[in-house]
């Protein structure tokens, strides 16, 4: 059972990748921050430390963008196993290219859905989740 | 200085010149007339010395004859010289101006008299028939004849005469080469002081004519390129009425900069607000159907059918709204993109479009010649594709039928898109290029009302005009016209 931590500040679209999650009928774990400042803490705090599996990060987040968080995870070498997807609303290009630019695992376009077989990022997602 | 103050100074400064030859002239020719009249005088004094030196010496010639024959007959010069001798000398002594010749014609005029005193003594004396006559004329013989006194008065007023003459031969001599050399002082100053007018009023009008001239040729230029939307300043330092002129077309250059900078930036402040809300509201659009969305899944064995088509209503009115951010988006992207212009094939491209959007049931038509334009081909793809598949949409006849028609009119070409589908009540021919105006209900045609804001917005940019003619239950024709060479205006 993989351990997930979703970075999201919106209360909908946290509620869209549990459902999604559901839906796909995949036990996990999930642990939710609505910020980038907030995920970090919990990534490296010595109490109630979260290791997650898979990291679900949206890109526009208060504080600190996710295109921050993510130049700052890659930076600590310990945290460096964790799959990072970044799922968003921006189909911009300039995004994606930005996103990639850090070894990330995937770049998905809200709405996360596991029906959706034409993507093939989602499917690597429920890979990683099912591993 | 102003320029009215120039050219009246100019002016004046030319007619002064022409005042000062024209002075100097007169003075010259003055000059002239007076060594003239010298002259003339010279000669005349001459002509009388002659004649008087001719007369007297007749009456010399009659007095000695007298002496000699004793007849009378030889006295008749001598009387004659009697009467013309002080008429000459009188008119001698009218002419004659200098102080020495007047000197010696006195002393002819003495000696003379002195001879006359003589001659006459003896005449007198000789005529006399008396006998006691005779002894004194023989003692006046022997003193004064032998004595040689007539001869010797004689010899000093041809003396005297000769050296009058000289001295006048000498003075007319003097005078002519005065007068000569006054005729050419003349000649040469009237030439050069001509000369001089002339160029001074050549270089006169050569300044003014190329600083009038060279400024509003400037100024021209400077209207030019305003006219182009290239906002400049002309430099112009002088402080006069073109200068005038020029700061108030500079002046007003700078304020159709600022006015047209100001516009282009709310232009594209207005653009960017349409992308940023537009972007904006599909977050909590999407939300919404989201919540609808998981509300059917979660209540789908509750639910009643008459909710299920309240909740499919929510759904299908937020799809709508999307679709209208959509258009509101791509209205605001017009003209953003720009990879430049190219030459395109307005037949070619006409086709391509007509190959993806129009079904095959309808008969399409392309009358005149298409041009090639060189534009940015994106734009034109845009204005024809929304317009054909206008004519596609709103078309039920049961023999669809598209014309496409070109013309070309000078400076543009105009293209028509015509059709036979249902048309547009004259009132509307204005509005249906309003943004989100749509003439049928909203479920009848799915229609945002975009597609022809963004074809009206295009032939903006372009500075092209769009027109539609149009009868109800016959068809439509939309008619713009699209410049053969031309940037679009925005450029951001």
């Amino acid at each position: 059972m993989k351990t997930i931590l979703l970075i999201e500040d919106d209360y909908l679209d946290v509620e869209s990748v549990k459902r999604a999650l559901k839906k796909a009928q995949v036990p996990h774990v999930l642990h939710v921050s609505h910020n980038g400042a907030d995920a970090l803490n919990s990534l490296t705090t010595n109490e109630n430390k979260i290791v997650p599996d898979i990291i679900l990060l949206d890109i526009n987040l208060p504080k600190m963008s996710g295109l921050e968080f993510l130049e700052i995870v890659k930076s600590y070498f310990s945290l460096q196993q964790i799959k990072i997807y970044i799922i968003t609303t921006s189909s911009e290009e300039y995004d994606k290219m930005s996103a990639q630019h850090f070894d990330i695992a995937g770049y998905i376009v809200k709405p996360l859905d596991f029906n959706r077989k034409s993507n093939p990022d989602v499917e690597k997602l429920l890979k990683d989740l099912t591993e | 200085m102003s320029i009215r103050a120039q050219l009246l100074i100019g002016f004046s400064v030319l007619t002064l010149v022409f005042l000062i030859d024209f002075i100097v002239n007169k003075r010259l020719s003055a000059n002239i007339e007076k060594n003239t009249t010298y002259l003339n005088n010279s000669e005349a004094v001459i002509r009388n010395s002659n004649m008087l030196h001719k007369n007297i010496i007749e009456m010399q010639s009659g007095f000695r004859g007298f002496l000699l024959t004793g007849q009378e007959v030889f006295l008749s010069p001598f009387y004659e010289g009697l009467q013309t001798v002080p008429l000459i000398i009188a008119q001698q002594q009218a002419l004659q101006s200098t102080l020495p010749q007047r000197q010696r014609l006195d002393s002819i005029v003495t000696i003379h008299l002195k001879w006359v005193k003589y001659a006459n003594s003896l005449i007198s004396t000789k005529l006399d028939t008396l006998p006691e006559a005779n002894a004194k004329y023989i003692e006046l013989f022997e003193t004064k004849l032998r004595m040689e006194v007539g001869k010797k008065l004689n010899d000093k007023i041809k003396e005297i005469f000769k050296t009058f003459d000289n001295y006048e031969y000498q003075l007319r001599q003097e005078r002519k080469i005065a007068l000569q050399k006054s005729v050419v002082t003349t000649n040469t100053i009237t030439l050069t002081v001509t000369i001089l007018s002339i160029l001074l009023a050549l270089l006169f009008g050569t300044y003014f004519i190329n600083m009038i001239t060279r400024r509003i040729s400037n100024m021209v230029s400077l209207a030019e390129e305003i006219s182009t939307g290239d906002f400049k300043e002309i430099s112009d330092h002088k402080n006069d009425e073109l200068n005038r002129l020029s700061f108030a077309l500079n002046k007003m250059s700078m304020t159709l900069k600022k006015t047209f900078n100001e516009l282009t930036k709310k232009n594209k402040e207005l653009d960017q607000f349409a992308y940023v809300v537009s972007h904006d509201l599909k977050t909590p659009l999407r939300g919404i159907n989201n919540i609808v969305l998981w509300m059917e899944e979660d209540l789908e064995v509750e639910i009643s059918p008459e909710i299920k088509k309240n909740l499919n209503l929510i759904i299908s009115r937020t799809a709508r709204l999307e679709n209208m951010i959509n258009g509101l988006l791509e209205y605001a992207k017009v003209g953003k993109v720009q990879k430049g212009a190219e030459t395109v094939d307005v037949l070619k491209l006409v086709r391509e479009v007509i190959d993806l959007i129009v079904p095959k049931e309808f008969t399409v038509q392309i009358d005149g010649v298409m041009p090639f334009i060189t534009t940015e081909k994106l734009h034109i793809e845009q204005v024809f594709s929304n317009l054909i598949a206008n004519a596609v949409k709103y078309n039920q006849s049961e023999h669809p039928k598209i014309v496409i028609k070109s013309r070309d009119l000078k400076d543009y070409y105009e293209f028509t898109v015509k059709d036979n589908g249902i048309g547009i009540q004259k009132e509307y021919f204005e509005k249906i290029f309003v943004i989100f105006h749509t003439l049928q209900e909203k479920d009848a045609f799915e229609s945002t009302g975009v597609g022809l804001a963004i074809v009206k917005k295009i032939i903006d940019d372009y500075k092209g005009t769009i027109k539609v003619e149009s009868e109800v239950g016959k068809g439509s024709s939309f008619i713009f016209t699209w410049p053969k060479n031309m940037k679009p205006t925005k450029s951001e």
